[in-house]
This record gives C-alpha cells, sequence and structure tokens, in this order.
C-alpha cells in the first residue's frame, strides 16, 4: 500500500543498474575443488576393505622389483604344497588346472622336421648347424658317457633299495649335461655365457580360485586358494637372454585347460604354512635370470618297473606330464616375477623355458610357454590367454650296455636333445 | 577256513604267502558327505582292515580294478549325554577312499527316488486330499489384511 511505504526525503536520479552485479561475484571467488569423493580406508565395511586392496595392489605395481617380491609374499597363511613329483593318481589334469595351462601332445614346429622338406632332411644335416661330423662326435661323447657310468666304473656293490637313481643315474645325467653343454658351447654361443646350476631349488607362489571358509571366526567369508611349489631339479641351464617364443599369444586363446571344480585336498593335496619363496635358482641380481633348459631325474618310487609291478603303468606318462607342468611353470612364474610381472600386471612377453626328464633310458622332452601369470578370481575374469605346454612321450635313448658296447642308441632322441641344448634367441 | 579275529601269524622269510579264506570283514559303501572326484568310491570298513586289505579284498572277491586306496579313522564324538548326565559315545568307524584304476567312474545311485504323487480320479484318497485342502483355505485368514489379525476392525 503505497501510504505505508517511507521513501527517502531525497530519491536518487537513476537506480544503479542490476544487471552489472551479477558477474561482480563470479570474478572474485573461484569454484571450490572437492578432493574425490572414495570409500573409507578405515571403516569397518565390504568397500573399506576393496579400497584397501586396490591401495595395496597400487602400492605394490609401483614398487622395485625386490620390495614387490617381498609385499607379495609377506602375509603367511595355509596353503598347497604342490609336488611336481608326486604319487596321486592322473595329476596331470589337477595340475593343469590349477596352473591353467594346456597340453599339446608333440613338440612346436621348431623341433619336428618339416614334412615337405622330407625329401631333403636326407642331404640336409640333422640339426641345421651341425654337421654330420659334429653329429658323430657327439654320438661317440654320448657312448663314452653311458660306457663310463655302467660299463667302466668299479661298483663295490649294487646300490641299495630306493637308492639306484639317486647314485647311478644321477651322475650320469650331472656328467652327460656338462659334457654336452661344453661341447655345444662352440656352435651356441649362448652357452657360453650360461650358468648350469646343480641340484638348485626353484620356488613358487601363487594364488587361483576361491573358497567359502567352513568353520572358525572367519565362516563364509570368501579366501583365495593359496598354493606353492618347491622344486628340486638335477639341474638346469640359465642364460643371460630370453628365449624366442614357440607360438604367438593369440594362439592360446582357443587352448583347451580341464576344468575341475572340485577342491585341491580331494586329490589328495595337502596345506601347510610357512616362508612364501619364490625363486628361479639364483638371486635376483644374477645376470643369468632367463631359463634354458631344466634336467630332471625320475626317482626310483616312481619309476617305471616299480609302476608296472603294481599294474600302474597307465600313470607313468601323466606323472612326466604333470612334473613338467608343475617344474616348469613355477620356474618361468620365477623368471616372470623377477621381471617385474604379477598377478595385476600381467606378462607383456611370453616366457619360454624346456625340461628333459629323464630315468636313465628314457627321455621324455617338454617345451613350456608362459602367457599369463594372472590366475586369481578377479584378474582371470576375463583373461583369454591360457599357458602352453608341448611335449613327447617317452623315448628310449639305448636299449643296453653289451661287452662294452652300447646297443641301440636312437639318434631321433639324441636329435631332440642337441636342438634342445642348441635352441637360442634369432640374432 | 573261517576267522572271527584276526591274528596274523608272525611272517618269516620263506613262509607261504598268508592267505585268508572267507574272511568276516564287510565293507559298507556310503554316499560321500563331501563331493569327491568320479572315480572315488568311499567304503567304511572294519578298524582291523589296513589299505592292502581293502585292495585285495576288492581286486579278488569282486574283481573291481582297484588303484590306491586311503583310509582315515572317524572319531565318534562322546560329548552327548543322556537323560541320567552321561556321556554316550557314538561308535568310531574306519573310512577307505578307494580311486579305481583304468580311468573307471562311479557315482553313488539315488536310492530314494522322488515318487510322483498323483493319485486315481475318483478314489477315496484323492477325495479325502480335496477335502483337506478346503479345510485349510476355510481356516486361512483374508489375505488382503496382510497378516493384521480379526481382533481389531468392525
Amino acid at each position: 500500500m503505497a501510504a505505508r511505504i517511507r521513501l527517502p526525503l531525497l530519491l536518487p536520479r537513476s537506480f544503479p543498474p542490476l544487471r552489472s552485479l551479477k558477474h561482480v561475484h563470479t570474478e572474485a571467488v573461484k569454484e571450490p575443488q572437492y578432493p574425490p569423493i572414495v570409500a573409507s580406508l578405515t571403516a569397518k565395511s565390504k568397500s573399506a576393505r576393496l579400497r584397501q586392496n586396490e591401495e595395496r595392489i597400487k602400492l605394490i605395481s609401483s614398487s622395485p622389483v625386490e620390495e614387490k617380491l617381498s609385499l607379495i609374499t609377506r602375509i603367511q597363511r595355509m596353503k598347497f604344497v604342490v609336488y611336481p613329483q608326486t604319487f596321486s593318481r592322473n595329476p596331470d589334469r589337477w595340475y593343469q588346472h590349477f596352473t591353467k595351462t594346456a597340453y599339446i601332445p608333440g613338440l612346436p614346429e621348431k623341433f619336428n622336421p618339416t614334412t615337405e622338406g622330407s625329401q631333403l632332411a636326407t642331404d640336409q644335416p640333422a640339426v641345421p648347424e651341425i654337421d654330420d661330423a659334429a653329429f658323430s662326435e657327439i654320438r661317440d661323447l654320448v657312448t663314452r658317457v653311458i660306457l663310463h657310468e655302467h660299463w667302466h666304473k668299479m661298483r663295490k656293490r649294487q646300490p641299495f633299495l630306493y637308492k639306484h637313481q639317486e647314485q647311478v643315474v644321477g651322475p650320469f645325467l650331472k656328467t652327460l649335461v656338462s659334457e654336452l653343454t661344453y661341447n655345444l658351447a662352440k656352435y651356441n654361443p649362448l652357452l657360453r655365457l650360461s650358468s648350469l646350476d646343480f641340484s638348485p631349488q626353484v620356488n613358487f607362489y601363487w594364488r587361483r580360485g576361491k573358497r567359502i571358509i567352513p568353520k572358525g571366526h572367519r565362516r563364509g567369508r570368501q579366501e583365495p586358494i593359496r598354493f606353492q611349489i618347491d622344486d628340486h631339479p638335477h639341474s638346469q641351464i640359465r642364460i643371460p637372454q630370453q628365449l624366442p617364443q614357440f607360438a604367438p599369444l593369440e594362439a592360446s586363446y582357443t587352448a583347451e585347460v580341464p576344468e575341475i571344480h572340485l577342491a585341491p585336498n580331494v586329490m589328495p593335496l595337502f596345506r601347510r604354512q610357512y616362508d612364501n619363496n619364490i625363486f628361479t635358482g639364483a638371486k635376483l641380481p644374477d645376470p643369468a635370470c632367463y631359463g634354458h633348459t631344466q634336467f630332471h631325474l625320475v626317482p626310483d618310487r616312481y619309476h617305471r618297473d616299480r609302476l608296472a609291478r603294481q599294474q600302474h603303468s597307465d600313470q607313468v606318462e601323466p606323472f612326466l606330464r604333470a612334473n613338467a607342468a608343475a617344474s616348469l611353470f613355477a620356474w618361468t612364474g620365477a623368471q616372470a616375477m623377477y621381471q617385474g610381472f604379477w598377478d595385476y600386471q600381467d606378462v607383456s612377453r611370453p616366457f619360454v623355458s624346456q625340461a628333459v626328464i629323464t630315468d636313465g633310458h628314457f627321455f621324455s622332452f617338454f617345451c613350456y610357454q608362459l602367457n599369463t601369470l594372472a590366475l586369481s578370481v578377479e584378474t582371470d575374469a576375463n583373461n583369454p590367454r591360457k599357458n602352453l605346454l608341448w611335449g613327447t612321450e617317452s623315448l628310449r635313448l639305448y636299449e643296453g650296455v653289451q661287452d662294452g658296447a652300447v646297443v641301440g642308441l636312437d639318434d631321433c632322441v639324441l636329435r631332440l636333445l642337441v636342438q634342445f641344448l642348441m635352441n637360442r634367441p634369432h640374432s | 577256513m573261517s576267522v572271527t579275529k584276526m591274528v596274523y601269524p608272525l611272517y618269516q622269510l620263506g613262509n607261504p604267502q598268508l592267505r585268508i579264506f572267507r574272511p568276516s570283514w564287510f565293507l559298507t559303501l556310503v554316499r560321500p558327505g563331501k563331493e569327491q572326484p568320479p572315480d572315488t568310491v568311499q567304503f567304511r570298513i572294519p578298524m582291523d582292515m589296513t589299505k592292502y586289505d581293502v585292495k585285495n579284498y576288492l581286486e579278488k572277491i569282486y574283481n573291481v580294478p582297484v588303484g590306491v586306496v586311503r583310509t582315515r579313522i572317524q572319531f565318534g564324538s562322546n560329548k552327548k549325554r543322556n537323560h541320567l548326565n552321561q556321556r554316550v559315545k557314538k561308535p568310531d568307524y574306519k573310512v577307505a577312499y578307494v580311486q579305481l584304476a583304468q580311468s573307471q567312474t562311479f557315482t553313488f545311485p539315488d536310492i530314494f527316488p522322488e515318487k510322483d504323487r498323483t493319485l486315481k480320479e475318483g478314489s477315496m484318497e484323492e477325495m479325502q486330499e480335496k477335502f483337506m485342502e478346503d479345510e485349510k483355505q476355510r481356516q486361512k485368514s483374508d489375505p488382503r489384511r496382510g497378516g493384521v489379525t480379526e481382533w481389531f476392525g468392525l
């Protein structure tokens, strides 16, 4: 109502324009920058747990390799101890499931002579860089080693129960490996820079799959299943450069890995809690950090003669395959971890190693390519990569020793052995 | 030769092999409590049987190709008490897990399959069933009330 308004006695001529008042406020003060809204780190909630895990993953990813290894293997908890040489039945399927390995019978194309060149095979030498004269030298060397161990060596008494492999075949393999490596070093310059270890230790620790804790104060919660391999191969060759891959990474997408939905303790596999170790055979600063070949000895307990007596002859090949899968997975995995790759930082290039498993007469050759280290549940959800294992059946090297001569020395097996040791990166 | 309690004679080198005819051991095939691989069969065996006894028993008497046998003893609890507050012991028993050879598999059969309860048309049982169902429907309160009792209301 007009009469109630008290106007000042002197009204200004023109009121100040209101439009310009709008911009005054924004020029003087900027928009406040709030910190990102994330879940709490210390609350007793699931999101806090997830955030703690993320922080831990970030911390591990950004630390140098030594610290990374110690952070990953710091906490000790109950884990399944996987023995590469095991008495369980059909262990190869179980071990392939634990290590996400697909088995391909036969060796990669590199070691198989091509069928197109079969006519030329008779003209060409057995192994590309080694001509016939050198190959016959190697054959003589091998016969000398066999005769030294089984014919010329004086044995006062026969080895006692279950000591034959350790006391007779062990030294034979040791001399064979060292002599062959030394002789082939003139054809393969990489072997001159290699390191030959005898009875080294290879350890690996990883997590795969989840289980629900059935009893205890943590009942009903999810827990990852942890595994540890502590392997003692007979000997191994480590090199300073990496071997070339046998197959491209994408080729492993179609490979089949056996899936087992039962708990590992049914296999039977037992759990223990002790130090989590990751070790290739040499410590971290060693320049020969990549693996070339491992040599394994079949113990007396799993010798094919003993298994034949117990009517378990069909378990010989699965035993060898499981041994190769576990040992080589542990070795290549440890090599990859030494380079800084782990569960959440998957390998950018495949890691390759070879193995020869023997019981003195029969030799089996295996090649392994590690394509992925991401085996835990979170990282494996969308991971199409699989690890690959190529392998042969057991091949007889020689029939026996008679009257100071080796009978039935097989050239194919020798050729494979030489090819394995001659394997080197293309320079 | 029938044996009641196994007393193994002492073996010395050169003795004939121990032979047991008509053993008084009886195995019980049970359904595994925890899931087992397809080649594993679970038995309850007498306490004095060993792994090798189980293997020989199955191979010789039943011609079952046995790969490997693992045994364990299950402790029967002594915790329950009766009306006189005395502890009642449940008997202990031995369990054998037998893995079959020659890649054979075994699944425990379903002994009590569910029967289809379809009653004959026009029979007494069917009329009784219908009557019982109608009675139950009549006893139930109005679902529109949402669980509220009929004490309240008009």
